[in-house]
């Protein structure tokens, strides 16, 4: 069988293929085929680069330094090579000019120079009573900022997400929630209107990078109230 | 800087980088792996959801990359999406493996560390959206959440129709009429 013989197929194959729901002997059988035929990898080649961008809501994650090694060790590469290897020197450059910009960071945030004026805040606590998460919304700058508190354990390969809770319309997503720290992001116009409707907020765990879907894989652990300030 | 510049820029170091990988310069893996390993980790995690087979998995990856680095040709695509297909195909071909080993219990008390990006922020690796973001946009949200679940979650048919609690038959035709709608939209009818 040969591309140009049956062209009508190739092209639901190599899709289905790279999507990755071509599965079992099929997949065993497309493979080889694509190996050997040109224009079936061009059809490949035209999905691949097209299905990336359903990818976009994946974020870096660091693998741990072992991987580098054992790389290395199979391809017989020579020692020294060590990705995040820096001097001294510049390590404590960099470390103090994170300092630097940590402390202007808390220095102006004391002072009050943050986004705007809060415009409604929710406080998310486990059972004990002990808060996990400050989440402020300051809704004149449209800006969403997000204190960590103390984390309990959870799964490695999962992550918090934070949703808005409209009356009477379906779960918002406001992005991660950070293990540690804070952070702060400017919230589109769809998760404004949703807050702006919204009594409360929800925590669900999801897989790494938030819930694949647009909505929750799983059941809220934590729903609270969203006060106006 | 934009974020399409951002992307010509990265896109350019890594097929130059591609291209001493095929010379057999070893630094120049060195700071593709820099460059790559953590979006393809996070691409491999999602997919296999076990650490530690994700990142035997990335080693897998990057000697493979090593290997066949002087067969990428930049005319025929970005560097990012020839290596992040490396990835999916070699996690998909371990998932197969792993489907009838006992599912292991998370690890718990372990953070990824992750860049601090919403979702909705461009990453420098990923394509500009244009024509595509446009085209996806034409689907309907079963068909996008279901090429979702397939391309990023690495799910089969079965797995997402257990996950959505939609009939098999169903999930098949979102996904067979939501590429169909996509080829068409970015290609013209045929």
């Amino acid at each position: 069988m040969t591309p140009q013989e049956h062209p009508e197929i190739v092209d639901p194959l190599a899709a289905e293929y790279v999507l990755g729901t071509l599965r079992g002997p099929a997949r065993r059988r497309f493979a080889a085929w694509r190996a050997s035929s040109a224009p079936v990898q061009e059809r490949c080649r035209f999905w691949e680069e097209n299905l990336m961008h359903l990818a976009r809501g994946l974020r870096p994650i660091e693998p741990p330094e072992q991987v580098w090694h054992g790389i290395r060790a199979r391809l017989n590469l020579p020692a020294g090579l060590e990705p995040r290897r820096r001097s001294t020197g510049r390590l404590l450059a960099i470390a103090a000019s994170i300092l630097l910009v940590a402390g202007l960071a808390a220095l102006l945030y004391w002072r009050g120079l943050q986004p705007g004026r809060i415009s409604a805040v929710a406080s998310i606590a486990a059972p004990s009573g002990q808060q996990i998460w400050q989440v402020e919304v300051y809704g004149t700058t449209g800006r969403l900022v997000v204190l960590a508190r103390r984390l309990p354990a959870h799964p490695s390969d999962r992550d918090y997400e934070l949703w808005a809770l409209p009356a009477g319309g379906k779960p918002v997503s406001l992005g991660l929630l950070p293990a540690t720290g804070s952070t702060q992001r400017t919230l589109t116009a769809a998760q404004q209107q949703a807050l702006a409707h919204a009594p409360q907020v929800a925590v669900t765990l999801e897989p790494l990078g938030g819930s694949p879907t647009g909505q929750p894989t799983t059941t809220p652990i934590y729903i609270v109230p969203l006060q106006s300030v | 800087m934009s974020p399409a510049v951002q992307t010509a820029d990265l896109d350019q170091e890594l097929q130059s980088l591609l291209e001493r990988c095929a010379a057999s310069d070893a630094s120049a893996l060195q700071r593709l792996y820099q460059l790559a390993a953590p979006i393809l980790f996070a691409c491999l995690l999602r997919i296999l959801r076990r650490r530690a087979l994700a990142e035997e998995a990335l080693q897998d990856v990057f000697v493979s990359i090593w290997q066949s680095a002087g067969q990428f040709r930049a005319t025929r695509g970005r560097p990012m999406a020839w290596m992040m297909s490396i990835a999916r195909y070699r996690a998909i071909d371990l998932l197969r493996h792993e489907r009838s080993a006992p599912v292991l219990v998370p690890e718990l008390a372990e953070r990824a560390e992750m860049a601090e990006e919403s979702r909705e922020e461009a990453a420098p690796w990923s394509p500009p959206g244009g024509l595509l973001e446009r085209c996806l946009g034409l689907l309907t949200d079963h068909q996008r959440n279901c090429l979702e679940l397939a391309f990023v979650g690495g799910n089969s048919h079965e797995d997402i129709s257990r996950l959505t609690g939609n009939p098999l038959g169903t999930v098949k035709s979102w996904i067979r009429r939501g590429l169909q709608s996509l080829r068409q939209c970015l290609e013209g009818p045929t």
